[in-house]
């Protein structure tokens, strides 16, 4: 009797073990699979600061387009880009703009002259360089990969969607250099 | 002829050598000591305030450069800190370069984070409410210039240089300036506290040339004041020495003078053929005899105590039976105390232990106490002398002792403690016209320390004198130890002793 107790323990035992294992191998396949998509994912990032929380793309298309010229708590609203040749600009431009780099540079040349855009886009050189100048400018908006993204911003939802949320919009190429 | 030197009177004559000279070399002993120790004390206890001193002073400067100095310097740092705050921000002014613009915003970041954390440690090390209420101004102020810090460098890099412009010289230069005003008011706190502390150090340094001078001075008194007396101790020592042996010198002449006059005087009537008589010539031949025996002892004791002193003399030792001895003392005596009136009442215990020494020696010691005795016996006419075992619980030996008393006119205590110095003879016994040489007492003194013993002088003055020889015995345990003095006693005075019987 005893031994038999002894035998369903261990069977017991040795079946957590497995599952546990198996419980720990599926948790790093699905890390390493969420930072695959946040690599692949476009984040909208503003400051901290920013009482919004949330745009539809709509919206998004509009800030990006210097058409809108202040938050609701009226801050100013700063776009800040990458430098041509980043594959995130590269996704802005498709995802949002739905231009290209000389369609792009020809709307706020025409925007600025007319009236019609508020403010041309900051052009910084590197994503850290987007996140600290997000972090200082409270009106400031940009876009980050996702995994590029820290707590001194803050991701934004568009159209109620998060970076790696299913059906989210903005994503951009896996990186390979410059 | 040693109690020649015994005083007479209870005071020094004036004008001798006892009295100021030896209160004088009592004093300057008694003094020198006395002089070192309240020296020693006096030094001691400056060397202790000096170094309570030098150890305040040591935390004094200690306490100045952990708390004002680096503190001035934190200070300073922190100063240089919220300028390269400020300047970080303005440089940014000066570029449209976005990217430039995050990098002068990083820089004023780091810049205000350094004076952010020198804040925190000047109010964790603040012990003052002064200083307490002045580090929390200054977090305000400069969290207050911090927000409009901000807000110029958003408009900044918002590409706003005007508003950023505007908005620093309405609010960022006026808060900046109340921090400025703190950080001065600290250096300002700082600058009082090591001014303090300095004069703290300032004045300890003070206080210790002082009392190093103070030491210094002391001591170099004390040196000068011991050199003095010690110098005018030889002085008065040499003096005394000098005028002992011109009282030796006259003295001897006076006592070879006596018998030369007799002896010239008789020679001159047998020679001028006034004494012709058989009888005469024989009276006049044994004057010239008495006459010239006695210029030879007086030599004879002067040669030996110039022996005993110079180390030169030779005495062999050997076991000598003291009762013997005494014996043939007082039968070589029996002439001059029977001659001078005197009778010796003397008292021996039966069968005395040997002592080892010279027997001449001893002859010649016990011979010089029974001549003083008939000398200065007074009118009783009586001398006591006595041999008798004793043990001696001072020097834990059993010694034979041989006193030698007499009821004459005694010995002042004044003089009891010179009555053994060589040549001294007392300014009352020269007065009273009593001859000698101031050696007898002297020589015996020597014989008996030669011999391992000594010997020792009760006297009351008009009550009479009693003279003590101390000689260890022989095959005594104690006296094997208490050999040594004597044989020290011996090798001072020029005596070999040998162990044969």
């Amino acid at each position: 009797m005893l031994r038999r107790a002894h035998v369903l323990f261990l069977f017991c035992a040795a079946l957590l073990a497995g599952a546990l294992l198996a419980c720990s191998f599926g948790l790093a396949e699905l890390s390493a699979s969420e930072q695959a998509a946040a690599e692949r994912n476009l984040a909208i990032v503003v400051n901290q600061s920013n009482p919004v929380n949330e745009l539809t793309m709509a919206e998004l298309r509009r800030v990006f387009l210097g058409e809108r010229g202040h938050w609701p708590n009226g801050r100013r609203i700063t776009l800040v880009m990458l430098e041509p040749g980043w594959p995130e600009r590269a996704a802005v431009l498709t995802s949002i703009y739905h231009m290209d780099e000389a369609e792009f540079n020809n709307h706020f040349l025409h925007g600025l002259f007319t009236g019609e855009v508020f403010v041309s886009p900051k052009t910084l050189s590197t994503p850290e360089g987007v996140r600290k100048f997000i972090f200082n400018v409270p009106g400031a908006i940009g876009y980050l990969r996702a995994s590029d993204v820290d707590k001194t911003v803050k991701v934004i939802h568009i159209d109620e969607r998060l970076p790696g949320d299913k059906g989210y919009k903005l994503h951009v190429p896996p990186r390979e250099g410059k | 002829m040693g109690r020649e030197k015994a005083g007479r009177k209870r005071e020094a004559m004036p004008g001798t050598s006892t009295g100021p000279a030896q209160t004088w070399g009592r004093f300057s002993r008694y003094s020198s000591a006395l002089l070192f120790f309240f020296t020693f004390c006096a030094v001691v206890v400056v060397g202790l305030f000096v170094i309570r001193d030098l150890r305040r002073a040591d935390k004094d400067e200690q306490n100045m450069f952990t708390g004002s100095v680096l503190s001035l310097h934190r200070i300073a740092a922190l100063e240089y800190q919220t300028q390269e705050t400020r300047r970080s921000t303005l440089y940014a002014l000066g570029t449209a370069d976005s990217n430039l613009h995050v990098k002068y915003a990083d820089q004023s970041r780091e810049a205000d984070h350094l004076v952010s954390e020198g804040i925190a440690a000047y109010l964790a090390n603040a012990r003052t409410r002064n200083e307490l209420d002045i580090g929390s101004r200054l977090r305000r102020d400069w969290s207050t210039y911090l927000s409009v810090r901000d807000e110029v460098l958003a408009s900044i890099l918002e590409g706003s240089a005007k508003e950023a412009v505007d908005r620093d010289l309405t609010e960022g230069v006026a808060s900046f300036d109340r921090v400025r005003q703190d950080l001065a008011e600290i250096e300002r706190v700082y600058d009082q506290q090591a001014a303090q502390q300095l004069s703290n150090v300032d004045a300890t340094s003070r206080r210790t040339i002082l009392r190093v001078a103070g030491v210094l001075a002391i001591t170099l008194v004390a040196t000068i004041a011991s050199v003095w007396t010690i110098q005018r101790m030889r002085m008065t020592g040499a003096i005394q020495l000098a005028k002992l042996q011109m009282e030796f010198v006259a003295s001897v002449s006076h006592e070879l003078r006596t018998p030369l006059a007799v002896i010239s005087s008789a020679a001159d009537n047998i020679a001028d053929g006034l004494v012709r008589e058989k009888d005469d010539l024989r009276k006049y031949g044994a004057a010239i005899q008495t006459q010239s025996r006695q210029m030879m002892e007086l030599v004879d004791q002067i040669l030996l105590f110039s022996a005993t002193k110079d180390r030169a003399g030779h005495a062999a030792f050997r076991t000598l039976d003291v009762a013997r001895i005494v014996d043939s003392v007082i039968h070589q005596t029996a002439g001059l105390v029977r001659a001078s009136g005197f009778h010796i009442e003397l008292e021996m215990e039966p069968a005395l232990p040997s002592v080892r020494g010279d027997a001449s020696g001893l002859a010649r010691c016990l011979q010089n106490m029974i001549v003083n005795a008939v000398k200065y016996g007074g009118e009783s006419r009586w001398i006591g002398v006595r041999a008798f075992l004793r043990h001696s619980h001072l020097r834990g030996r059993s010694e034979i002792q041989i006193a030698v008393r007499d009821r004459g006119i005694g010995i002042a205590k004044s003089e009891l403690a010179r009555v053994f110095e060589p040549f001294y003879r007392s300014p009352a016994v020269v007065g009273e016209q009593i001859h000698g040489t101031g050696l007898g007492l002297s020589l015996s003194k020597n014989i008996a320390e030669a011999m391992g013993g000594h010997l020792t002088v009760e006297s009351e003055l008009g009550s009479g004198s009693v003279f003590t020889l101390h000689l260890p015995i022989v095959g005594d345990p104690g006296s094997q130890a208490a050999e040594d003095p004597g044989s020290q006693a011996a090798a001072e005075n020029g005596v070999r002793g040998t162990t044969e019987k």
